[in-house]
């Protein structure tokens, strides 16, 4: 299928060069990297920019790196980078096993993690891990650099509170300090890759849970309400069918043709569920391995 | 709309082509060079039927500009019979009569490649990971997965 | 009476044959393996044009059902480097396959969503695109019908208003003035004396939505009518000499006759039924004639290919089955309302087919059979792998089991009590050809370790089991026909020629098998390939299961014909007696002189030279042809009796364990065994490819595919994003095959096809299988793991 737009392409040589393209150019100027999410909107006529910048040039944006107290992840780090990553696997293993479950080995080649949120669509399989961790997105603009706090930077669905002359440019996750676990479910309509029907992130960090939820709302996000009631709890029957009641409380599915509002309300249920014996297990037993039975 | 000169290498022969911004690889591969092994089956990325290797790695050549090829190396099926990973699965398809229609065994076959050349042991659910990408409607998957299982062994001596 | 015996002789016969057979029976490698594995197979996109060649894009309707009050194509032909841009005014002339009521573009009415106006013809594909999207076509908005139970209302839309006078083959029955386009009636025996008789007289409805085929490659077809005034067509397809019959309807009236059109078939990406037929192939046809001599290409794309071609039709099925204690069925109602789409020049055979068959191979004497094609505004419906019998068999077995348990019967038992014999009355009233299906139940069962109730490991988990069986006959016209031609060449191996389609199923290499058979030439020397309409003997078409059987009785014969002309001349030359010789190892040798040993090579193009030095002979050929002399497709109307419509069926059966998580609903198909009765499986490996993959795509309908449409008719998943078809992560845990073998008496070797009946008990057996672990019954399809949980979620609720 053709690509009736018709744009510039630049690939950049440096950051300044995108930064001045994207402040003359705006939303006009659209930034390519992998190209997974960009091409097919190209291909469906979606949207028609003038000129694409592309920042596969620049070295800065591949790596994922250890800095202080936290690890920065470039706007060019694919999918299969973070599964070949053992840094990542070993720090922030929930974003390890949900990366596993992004598409197929082929997209996952040249997806990247920052086109996944720039995409922001409700069921984006890097949000929830990037939630829990409260990661920090790293944008810049020619007026300079700015921190976005990941929680304020899904504003609906597909939107972002990325300017129009920004370009995201870094992922910054804190390292956690203290002992953790947690897992990320994902529902789909069968074993192959799919979008996600629902999903839940959970991370636990002593008697503290972060819970994220994806494609249960129109923006992934997290669900304190259902963290503060579990803070300081100890697991029973009784707290999990209390923080079923919490959870369905705190989404706000609809029915689209990936699954009913009823079938999601449903699953959440089970997902916090079998979410928080999972992590408990791992956070105990370090079983089961990340990555492994992803909805029982 | 300005064209842009690249060059790459395509199944170890330099390319030099001027291409326009909005050329996809696969159309780029398949009418300007006649590159034919990698199909078209859904044009954004589900199927896999248009699976090329960039730079060691398989991508969607219908996800990928054909400006963005500029610098890489290419591999597609023409190149890879030539590879002994390649052969070798080759050799096992052939004797599971691994496939029905053939439409989706280049890209099959390039996605095995990758997986054994960097995976040589691959556990089942490994293979089936490899190649989920890659979708095949005649043969249920089996012999598929069979052949690349019994490469493996044989690339391992058991 | 007769006949049985004489059956009984031949299956005799051809079962002595079998002990000395050198490439029939065996697992031989695929004649076409290593083009497809090197890549060196070509399909239709793969073939080079030229700089000449043009290219088409397609202006659609966004409507259900619409009045065109105007096209205005003046911007289009405006831009630069367009071509032609047509419409359905350059094409007034109606097309079809078994019912004209089609046109090329849509004239006047617009009766789907996607369905093509306009067309424009453009030097590149973008720039086709571009002027596309230029044409503008002012509709008036009708009301859609989206129903088929409610197209029947008295105030219904019609979506066809001149029905009556649209021509169609005589064993449809079309109702003039209703949305009715065909209505297929089987009575037999006195069905309310059956129900009298009944113990247990219960009824129930079922729902089968849309399917997809989902073939990788895409329809496509490159048409160049030359300056001389001949069309060439390279098409994806299934179809070639019917394609060209139907191009030759639709373009009669420019003076195209048949001997004007070739269809050159390359291999083609997967069909399904799919590529049966003509649906887009028309466009290029037409589009190839206005533009003369210069070659343009028509390529679906994926959405296209979702919403405009051929899809596997919905159905609404209501079934009243009586039956007695001791498990007899007494008798059966069954009524079918098919949601066959915008037009159904093909689909109201799938209609009638179903309506023929719908009694599933079970002996019911008292039978009541209605199967309606009924016209609705969706996409048109067609053949898809399974014709129709997917579609019954979900509600007719699932309706089995649980009559079975009414009465308290194992349902194996009952379906073993009911299961139809050789010489049993069909519905239609000829007689059923030998069968092995008990031999299948039997084996399935085993294999699933059937009446041994089995716990998880996980308590969230169920585990249940179904067993079902299935058969079905090919459909097609009573005359539908085979030929083949056989060539050697100097070095002794041999070309055959015929059009039978390699679509997957591995035509090639089972055609090389029996020649190979015949004429002990091994098939590493035997080349087949697609066909081309100009050079290849005639097939009607690769669908129904039925060319093993057919294209194969074809090939033997030519085989058969070739040989004898080696026989001929051998006697003439040597004076030898014929009855005394015979082929062996590439040659010809003499019962009555061991010593006499005449290779091939030394003689099937050159000749044998005399005594005299001259040469006697010539290039050695074999023609074979074969038709089923003995079928008819005419019946009284009322009832379907008196005809000999379908030339046989293959039976089986099918088994599942399945493993069900309570809570999500999530399934795993631990083992999934399937027997059929293939008669003789030329190649057995490729029988067990047939049943290995058309389960999984029988398992994918049933557990997550499914077409969904909003309520102006448009179809919401036109991509494999939302259409999920399975991938080698979604395969069974483990899959049986298992071959039987009663042979088929004038079938080659006793074989008869297996292609489509390995997907059709898929259904049925998850939706038993559910039920058999839960206790939820769920009547519509897909039964998708949501619906599973939702149903239990309900369960527990009331």
């Amino acid at each position: 299928m053709p690509i009736i737009a018709e744009y510039e392409y630049l690939k950049v040589k440096s950051m300044e060069e995108a930064l001045k393209i994207k402040s003359e150019y705006g939303n006009k100027a659209k930034v390519i990297a992998g190209g997974t999410d960009l091409i097919p909107l190209l291909k469906e006529n979606y949207i028609r920019p003038e000129i694409l910048i592309d920042l596969k040039g620049l070295k800065e944006i591949y790596e994922i790196k250890i800095k202080n107290n936290f690890i920065r992840i470039g706007a060019g780090v694919t999918f299969a980078d973070i599964i070949k990553s053992k840094t990542i696997k070993k720090y922030f293993p929930i974003l390890w096993e949900a990366s596993m479950t992004v598409a197929s080995v082929g997209v996952r080649n040249r997806a990247t993690v920052a086109g996944n949120i720039c995409s922001a669509v409700p069921c984006a399989d890097s949000a929830g891990p990037l939630l829990v961790y409260n990661a920090d997105l790293i944008v810049v603009s020619e007026k300079g650099e700015r921190k976005i706090k990941i929680e304020d930077w899904f504003t609906g669905p597909k939107k972002t509170s990325l300017n129009e002359d920004e370009i995201l440019l870094f992922i910054d996750i804190p390292i956690l300090k203290n002992k953790n676990a947690g897992c990320y479910l994902k529902l789909s309509r069968y074993e192959g890759e799919d979008l996600a029907q629902g999903s839940l992130t959970i991370l636990k960090t002593g008697e503290e849970y972060k819970i994220a939820f994806g494609s249960l709302g129109p923006t992934p996000k997290r669900a304190y309400k259902t963290e503060e009631y579990l803070k300081g709890k100890k697991i029973n029957d009784n707290v999990v069918s209390h923080v079923q009641k919490i959870i369905v409380d705190e989404i706000s599915p609809i029915t689209d043709i990936r699954a009913t509002k009823e079938y999601r309300e449903h699953m959440a249920k089970v997902m916090i569920k079998r979410g928080i014996e999972k992590t408990i297990s791992r956070y105990y037993n370090g079983k089961p391995k990340y990555g492994e039975g992803m909805i029982e | 709309m300005k064209t842009h000169k690249i060059k790459f290498k395509l199944n170890g022969e330099t390319v030099l082509a001027e291409v326009k911004p909005n050329e996809v690889l696969i159309d780029f591969l398949r009418y300007k060079l006649g590159v034919k092994s990698p199909k078209i089956g859904c044009d954004r990325g589900d199927c896999g039927t248009c699976t090329v290797i960039m730079n060691g790695k398989t991508v969607r050549s219908c996800l990928v500009l054909a400006v963005e090829a500029d610098g890489s190396e290419i591999i597609t099926v023409e190149g890879a019979n030539k590879n002994k990973i390649t052969q070798k699965l080759q050799k096992k398809l052939h004797e599971k009569n691994a496939f029905q229609c053939g439409f989706c065994a280049p890209g099959m076959i390039l996605s095995a490649t990758e997986l054994l050349t960097e995976n040589p042991k691959p556990t089942k659910e490994e293979i089936k990971e490899a190649i989920s990408g890659n979708l095949c409607r005649c043969t249920g998957y089996e012999p598929i997965v069979q052949a690349i299982e019994e490469t493996a062994k044989r690339e391992n001596g058991e | 009476m007769k006949t049985k015996i004489k059956e009984k002789k031949q299956i005799k016969e051809i079962k002595k044959t079998y002990s000395e057979l050198d490439a029939v029976g065996k697992n031989l490698n695929r004649i076409d393996g290593w083009e497809k594995i090197t890549a060196a197979a070509k399909y239709t996109d793969d073939l080079e044009f030229g700089p000449a060649l043009l290219y088409a894009a397609i202006v659609e309707s966004p409507y259900a059902f619409a009045k065109i009050k105007k096209i205005d194509t003046s911007e289009a032909v405006k831009l630069d480097g367009v071509v032609r841009v047509v419409t359905g005014k350059d094409f007034p002339y109606k097309f079809g396959l078994y019912m004209k009521d089609r046109y090329v573009f849509a004239r006047d009415v617009v009766r789907f969503v996607g369905e093509q106006v306009a067309a424009v013809v453009a030097k590149t594909p973008e720039i086709a695109l571009k002027a596309a999207s230029l044409v503008k076509v002012d509709y008036e908005e009708m009301t859609p019908v989206l129903d088929p139970v409610k197209a029947l209302e008295k105030n219904s839309p019609l979506v066809h208003k001149d029905l009556k006078n649209y021509p169609h083959v005589p064993w449809f029955f079309p109702k003039p003035d209703t949305n009715i386009a065909h209505w297929r009636k089987t009575r037999k025996g006195d069905w309310e004396k059956g129900f009298k008789e009944a113990d247990v007289v219960f009824e129930d409805t079922y729902y089968v939505p849309r399917y997809a085929h989902c073939a990788i490659e895409p329809h496509s077809v490159i048409g160049l009518y030359d300056d001389s005034g001949r069309l060439t067509m390279w098409t994806s397809s299934q179809s070639p000499f019917t394609q060209r019959n139907v191009f030759v309807g639709a373009l009669e009236p420019f003076g195209i006759k048949h001997k004007d059109i070739r269809v050159i078939s390359t291999y083609i990406g997967g069909g399904f039924g799919g590529k049966a037929g003509v649906s887009m192939e028309i466009i290029g046809a037409a589009l190839a004639v206005s533009c003369k001599g210069r070659p343009i290409k028509v390529l679906w794309n994926r959405a296209q290919e979702f919403y405009n071609t051929y899809q596997r039709q919905g159905v609404v099925t209501k079934i009243k089955m009586g039956v007695k204690k001791d498990g007899k069925i007494t008798a059966l109602e069954y009524t079918l309302y098919w949601d066959a789409g915008a037009y159904v020049e093909y689909g109201a055979n799938v209609v009638n087919a179903a309506g023929l068959s719908s009694s599933g191979p079970y002996r019911i004497d008292n039978l009541k059979i209605d199967s309606m094609c009924i016209y609705t505004n969706l996409p048109p419906g067609g053949p898809y792998r399974g014709f129709g019998y997917s579609e019954f068999l979900f509600g007719l077995e699932s309706h089995i089991d649980r009559i079975a348990e009414k009465i308290n019967m194992d349902p194996v038992k009952f379906r073993k009590i009911n299961a139809i014999k050789e010489g049993d009355t069909l519905p239609y009233g000829a007689h059923m050809n030998p069968t092995g299906i008990q031999e299948a139940i039997d084996k399935v069962s085993k294999e699933i370790r059937w009446g041994v109730k089995e716990k998880s490991k996980d308590k969230n988990k169920e585990i249940g089991k179904s067993v079902v069986c299935f058969w079905k006959s090919p459909a097609m016209p009573p005359n539908a026909s085979s030929s083949a031609f056989i060539k050697f060449n100097e070095d002794g191996s041999l070309n055959i020629l015929v059009s039978g389609m390699e679509i997957g199923q591995g035509l090639l290499t089972v055609m090389a098998q029996i020649a190979s058979e015949i004429l002990k030439v091994p098939i590493s020397k035997i080349r087949v390939e697609t066909p081309d309409t100009d050079r290849n003997p005639y097939e009607w078409q690769t669908v129904g299961s039925h060319v093993t059987w057919g294209c194969g009785n074809a090939v033997k014969r030519a085989a058969i014909d070739a040989r004898e002309k080696i026989f001929d001349l051998v006697q003439r030359v040597y004076c030898l007696d014929r009855s005394d010789l015979y082929l062996e190892d590439e040659s010809v040798r003499c019962k009555t002189n061991p010593n006499f040993k005449l290779k091939f090579s030394d003689f099937v193009i050159n000749g044998i030279q005399a005594e005299d030095h001259t040469f006697k002979g010539g290039p050695i050929m074999g023609v074979g042809m074969f038709m089923p002399e003995f079928a008819s497709a005419i019946g009284d109307p009322e009832t379907g009796q008196g005809g000999h419509p379908n030339v046989h069926y293959t039976t089986g059966a099918a088994g599942v364990i399945l493993e069900i998580d309570k809570e999500t609903g999530k399934m795993k198909i631990k083992k999934a065994v399937l027997a059929v009765d293939c008669g003789k499986a030329i190649n057995p490996d490729l029988v067990k490819g047939q049943i290995v993959g058309g389960m999984l795509q029988g398992f994918a309908t049933v557990l997550y595919e499914d077409m969904r449409f909003d309520q102006n008719g448009r179809l919401l998943n036109p991509n494999f994003s939302d259409y999920k078809i399975p991938t080698a992560k979604d395969m069974p845990e483990e899959v049986v095959p298992i071959i039987v073998e009663t042979p088929q008496p004038d079938g080659p070797f006793g074989a008869r096809g297996v292609g489509e009946h390995t997907m059709i008990p898929c259904a049925p057996l998850i939706a038993n299988a559910v039920y058999n672990a839960l206790g939820v019954r769920i009547k519509s399809m897909p039964v998708t793991k949501e619906k599973v949980a939702l149903s239990l979620l309900k369960e527990k609720k009331s």
